[in-house]
């Protein structure tokens, strides 16, 4: 049944239930009712308690002075206030709903239902009390009765002309409730509302119920539109900041936990605010204090689902599977059909990288209610994270099916749709699932990287990571994006969901901006971090284990010192190794997460220097056992956390002693001032121990063409800060003067210096090899090719280049991939490419692919005679062959 | 112009005693600025450069008409107004032998008015109207008339016809971006980069899919969005492809058109009875590679790869003998 049109009843200046010439305090409750709804909550309250003694039989100002210091969270005031009402006029039934609510707030269910039933009979807000018996049994999961009892509100709605704003809002919340089976409705729904808002414009409630119905359908810019209105007449509001928290949650953005922690600030005892704010310390990784939060929030109501349902989360995290086991029952007791229990679980075992436990939760959740689309989603999605690729596909369309405004369910299943023909190309221990554009080419270096990872992981941490792992290569980020998160606009470059590997394809990104390589590379450490950690492993130390072994892998993989991150730990604005994990979680300035990257990786460094590799082995295996960081740290390093920050502080001095030094001037929190040339001359000659200066000299001069002035400003400056090998380094401006110069030997070995420490430098590479091969060390120009591969794969120049080098030294294995490489960027001339390959082969002494790649060439261009040639010759030899046979 | 044997696709091969040459119009029309009219002549020139050096084709078959006869006296015939393509294209087509191949290459700016394709040129436009009437005075030639500029699409829809392979830059009148395809479909000639079956000459099927690829790389190198989707017919249907396929869509005609100028004696007219023969018996197994591969899906792959090796082989050593008795390698 759908709402027909019906006529509103012209707005009333009150609460919706009010009707001011009835009021006896009317003046007093009018001026409360305008500090209500303003949000001068201590106003309304003080002017709602004075209309309450002046006229204490006065309904409607006792439900305001309720409805204000439950708006407070003083909940326990707001009890007593109606209770006195009730006291008082023993015979009403006007304040039984009100007090209904509050006691549903305290967790008092049964009081909650007794004082809605009383309502629900004849008060003036009988309607009310009706809608919230109805949500009381879908809250208890009688979803059938309740479903039944919302519906009557629809044919309340069409019987009833001239409803007021309250009844239309609650007609609004019925079909918003039906709307979760039957999405249709939803239209109607938000239809009620307008028509609330229409009739008292003043109401605040069907504001924020707008925003909860876009929240609900991820209408996120609609959501946060409705409850920044509710902000700009009332602006501490703390349900509308609550939305707005929310609403930027789960679209992606930044302020969540502000928002959240302003809700609070309004309202302290706001459970549902409490246990979102616990969510997201969870999604952090902050236990503890998230159980602070659920604590205080359950003191405050102690049935409520939601905190119930985060506390399961936290307890499942963190291990106490009895606690675990004990709150999951208590949830269930209150509600058995309470799958927003197992959504939780499965988002948080997602949060912290346990997929497989995430399948298991969503599982159940849909088990308890078939039509639980957010479970249908989470399941499909995690199966895909753990490689059930079918399985996923098929509890995504039904997801679909049921909720098709779901934008993480259409994402996926638009992406599955290419993903799915992706082909796939089998190594030992990998599945390479690449787009067919690509998959030719990156299958070359892809697998050979990844069989090279598994070995040497393995054989350092002495774990098979379950196989076969596979490895999903995205040619664009937004597929990548939408793959890992479901949505798109992730920064992230790769993911490891443990026996699944997402990445950006080097397509996805402009050439340097990163290297595929050590993304691989990084990201199948994680699955080994997973396995080993029982998917336990903290992300500040999967991070930075992942990091320290980039930098094993390969010269210059992994990220570097940078003069920014130095200046923040001169700052004291890198984050203590104890709170390390909030530097990934929460990032309170931009730089963070990638500074908090690279810090994690020197305390993986320290530590292995310290203690040795094996206790960084040991660490992954006690988070397996469920211990915390403290816990680690004490049992494997046995230090106490705390200590072991001052030790990494140390290490830091002790590491980057003299570029800390260098630095020591220009640190200043507010960054470089700008200076003038002669500004800039007089620093530089004032202060030699200086880096900044003495590049930012060097600079000045090269800007004016006195490169051979520049040189020795660069050099001091690279003896300054050797580490430091950016897009702006003394080690670029050095080769560059020293190749204008002609010495090509020394601007070599600058760059040489360069790119074994920059891993995403591609120009530098392509420049050094070719100054290599001018110095005539095919050798190395073919190092400085191949470490270029890794970082932009697609340039067929590069592979014609290196596959002559590699002929060239005789290396065929290599000579035939580079050549196979070239075909696989679909040359023009597809014959000559086949040529290519064929003689590679030829030269290699492999004569059999030789002539069957050759027939290829010659199928394409018979008359070619340097492949006839080949032919000949290759028919010369085994004729030869079976002569001297 | 010589008609080649087609390798591929054709079942028989046809074996004029004698080719024909090619004649080579080309108009570079109004530039707009000192940029652009510099950069349509130095298209302009490579491709009358690759006809005239790598072709054979002499300079009298050749007519460049241009913007602005003063940036090159010598190679520039007249002012590339309307009436001078006119009288050019008459003059031509009243000199012509039957079966002699006609290669008419627009560069420059195009525009789209009046639903009509327009090339513009000094004084008035021509419309694709204007050269369908031309070119029907060329009833008895092979012709290829390449329009390179933007919003040319709507070329192939008044231009198509038998005999006729006509090459567009763009899918349709309303890609009004500039165009690169010119800058690639004359390099295609200009250089050793686009004769993918290697006989040595580059036909216009393999410039055309040379320049589209290129095209493609140049765009996606600028990480730019596509604006110009290149478009041949060949089988005067009225409908372009960007992607011919010889034996199902268009470029059967493109693919035998190549550019020639040396009257070029055949097998059966050589003095040289030997070499006759050896000529003879590798247009066989051109014949017969063909034919084999026409059967490729029908099939076992071994005994097709058996017989292609047979047939490729006899063909290496029959081209080998004919470069030595030759007198080459």
């Amino acid at each position: 049944m759908r709402l027909r049109r019906l006529p509103v009843r012209p707005a009333v200046p009150l609460l919706a239930i009010l009707t001011l010439a009835q009021v006896a305090s009317g003046q007093e409750t009018e001026e409360a009712l305008t500090a209500f709804r303003s949000g001068r909550y201590e106003d309304a309250i003080s002017l709602f308690s004075r209309a309450v003694r002046r006229a204490p039989s006065s309904a409607e100002a006792a439900r305001g002075l309720v409805a204000a210091l439950r708006e407070v969270g003083r909940y326990e005031d707001a009890r007593r206030a109606a209770e006195r009402y009730m006291e008082r006029n023993p015979s009403s039934k006007e304040l039984a709903n009100s007090l209904g609510e509050v006691l549903y707030l305290l967790g008092d269910r049964p009081g909650a239902e007794a004082s809605f039933t009383r309502a629900a009979g004849d008060a003036s807000d009988s309607v009310l009390a009706r809608f919230n018996l109805a949500a009381l049994s879908y809250d208890r999961g009688d979803l059938e009765s309740a479903r039944g009892a919302f519906d009557h509100f629809i044919d309340f709605y069409n019987r009833n002309e001239n409803l007021t704003a309250t009844e239309l809002r609650v007609v609004a919340g019925a079909v918003r409730y039906l709307s979760q089976t039957d999405w249709g409705l939803a239209q109607d729904a938000l239809r009620a509302y307008d028509e609330a808002i229409e009739a008292d414009p003043g109401d605040l409630e069907p504001r924020i119920g707008v925003g909860q119905l876009f929240l609900e359908r991820f209408a996120f810019d609609l959501a946060q539109e409705s409850f920044e209105e509710v902000l700009e007449i009332s602006p501490g509001h703390p349900r509308a900041l609550l939305g707005l928290a929310r609403t930027f949650k789960y679209a992606g953005l930044p302020g969540a936990f502000d928002y959240a922690q302003r809700s609070l600030e309004a309202n302290p005892n706001l459970v549902g605010a409490r246990a979102f704010y616990a969510e997201l310390l969870l999604e952090g990784e902050s236990f503890d204090k998230a159980l602070e939060e659920l604590e205080e929030a359950l003191a405050v109501n102690p049935a409520s689902l939601k905190a119930l349902s985060v506390l399961a989360a936290a307890q499942f995290l963190l291990g106490e599977e009895a606690d675990f086991r004990a709150t999951t029952q208590r949830v269930l007791e209150i509600n058995p059909r309470y799958s927003q229990l197992y959504n939780t679980l499965a988002e948080a075992s997602v949060r912290n990288r346990l997929y497989a436990q995430a399948v298991e939760f969503a599982e159940r959740a849909v088990e308890l209610d078939p039509t639980s689309w957010r479970g249908l989603t989470l399941l499909g999605i995690n199966q895909m994270r753990t490689g059930e690729m079918q399985a996923g596909r098929a509890s995504l369309e039904m997801a679909f099916e049921g909720n098709p405004y779901d934008p993480w369910t259409k994402n996926t299943l638009d992406l599955l749709d290419t993903l799915m023909q992706y082909p796939v190309t089998n190594t030992a221990r990998f599945e390479l699932a690449i787009d067919e554009s690509q998959s030719e080419l990156l299958a070359l270096y892809v697998g050979d990287l990844a069989e090279e990872a598994y070995d040497s992981l393995s054989r350092k941490y002495q774990y098979q990571a379950a196989t076969p792992v596979r490895v999903e290569v995205f040619p664009n980020h937004e597929d990548f994006s939408v793959r890992t998160v479901g949505l798109t606009g992730l920064g992230a470059l790769g993911v490891s969901f443990g026996s699944v590997v997402a990445m950006d394809s080097p397509s996805a990104r402009d050439a340097g901006e990163f290297n595929w390589g050590s993304t691989l590379w990084h990201e199948l450490a994680h699955t080994f971090h997973l396995g080993l950690s029982n998917h336990r492993v903290p992300r500040w130390f999967t991070e930075g284990l992942a990091v320290f072994e980039e930098r094993k892998a390969r010269p210059g993989w992994g990220d570097d010192v940078s003069p920014g991150f130095l200046a923040a730990f001169l700052n004291h604005r890198l984050m203590p190794v104890s709170e390390l994990n909030d530097g990934f979680m929460r990032p309170a300035y931009p730089e963070q997460i990638g500074y908090s990257y690279y810090q994690a990786s020197l305390v993986c460094e320290l530590i292995e220097r310290d203690h040795g590799f094996q206790a960084l082995v040991d660490m992954l295996r006690e988070y397996g056992a469920g211990k915390s960081t403290p816990d680690v740290f004490e049992s494997v390093l046995g230090t106490d956390i705390d200590r072991f920050d001052t030790v990494f502080d140390d290490y830091m001095d002790l590491k980057f002693a003299a570029p800390l030094a260098a630095l020591e001037s220009t640190h200043a929190p507010d960054g470089v001032p700008h200076r003038s040339r002669e500004e800039i001359a007089e620093q530089a000659r004032d202060n030699p121990e200086d880096f900044v200066a003495q590049l930012a000299m060097g600079t000045v001069l090269l800007e004016q063409g006195r490169s051979e002035e520049a040189v020795a400003y660069f050099e001091r400056a690279k003896t300054l800060f050797p580490e430091y090998a950016g897009d702006d380094s003394p080690y670029w401006y050095l080769a560059n003067i020293y190749r204008e110069q002609g010495d090509l030997q020394q601007a070599a070995l600058q760059l040489e210096q360069l790119t074994a420490i920059n891993e995403r430098h591609y120009v530098a590479r392509i420049e050094l090899a070719d100054l290599r091969e001018r110095l005539n060390d095919p050798s190395a120009a073919a190092v400085a090719l191949e470490q270029a591969l890794y970082i932009y794969p697609f340039d067929m120049e590069l592979h014609m280049r290196l596959a002559d080098l590699y002929a060239g030294m005789r290396e065929w294995e290599a000579a035939i991939r580079e050549r196979k490489a070239v075909l696989a960027l679909d040359p023009v001339d597809r014959a000559e490419a086949q040529y290519q390959l064929a003689k590679a082969y030829f030269d290699s002494g492999d004569i059999d692919n030789a002539r069957s790649v050759l027939l290829r060439a010659l199928e394409n261009a018979p008359n070619f005679q340097k492949a006839q040639e080949l032919l000949l010759e290759i028919h010369g030899r085994g004729s030869q062959r079976m002569q001297e046979g | 112009m010589r008609v080649r044997s087609s390798l591929v696709f054709a079942l028989t091969v046809a074996a004029p005693a004698m080719t024909a040459q090619t004649h080579v119009v080309v108009v570079s029309g109004l530039g707009g600025d000192a940029a652009h009219r510099e950069r349509f002549h130095a298209w302009a020139v490579a491709m009358i450069d690759a006809a005239q050096q790598r072709f054979g084709v002499p300079s009298d078959n050749i007519t460049y008409l241009a913007e602005r006869t003063e940036l090159d006296p010598q190679r520039i015939s007249a002012k590339s107004t309307k009436e001078n393509v006119e009288r050019t294209l008459v003059d031509l087509s009243t000199g012509l032998q039957a079966g002699e191949g006609v290669f008419i290459l627009l560069i420059g700016h195009g525009s789209y008015q009046g639903d009509e394709s327009r090339f513009n040129l000094p004084g008035p436009d021509m419309t694709s109207n204007d050269f369908a009437r031309l070119l029907d005075r060329f009833a008895a030639q092979d012709v290829v008339l390449v329009n390179t500029t933007s919003a040319s699409g709507d070329f192939i829809k008044e231009l198509s016809g038998p005999r006729r392979t006509i090459i567009t830059a763009t899918k349709s009148p309303f890609e009004r971006n500039e165009t690169v395809f010119c800058q690639y479909f004359v390099e295609a000639f200009a250089r050793d980069v686009a004769d993918v079956d290697k006989d040595e000459r580059v036909s216009v099927l393999e410039a055309f899919n040379y320049a589209t690829h290129e095209v493609r790389r140049a765009y996606e190198d600028d990480d730019r969005l596509l604006t110009e989707h290149a478009q041949l017919d060949d089988n005067g249907d009225g409908e372009g492809t960007g992607d011919p396929d010889p034996a199902t869509t268009d470029g059967a005609v493109a693919h035998t058109f190549v550019i020639e100028g040396t009257v070029a004696v055949v097998a059966g007219t050589s003095s040289d009875s030997v070499l006759a023969g050896l000529k003879s018996r590798q247009r066989e197994l051109q014949q017969a590679i063909s034919e084999l591969r026409i059967r490729k899906d029908t099939m076992e792959p071994e005994a097709y790869e058996s017989q292609l090796e047979q047939l490729l082989l006899e063909l290496a050593r029959v081209s080998q003998a004919i470069r030595e008795r030759e007198g080459g390698a």
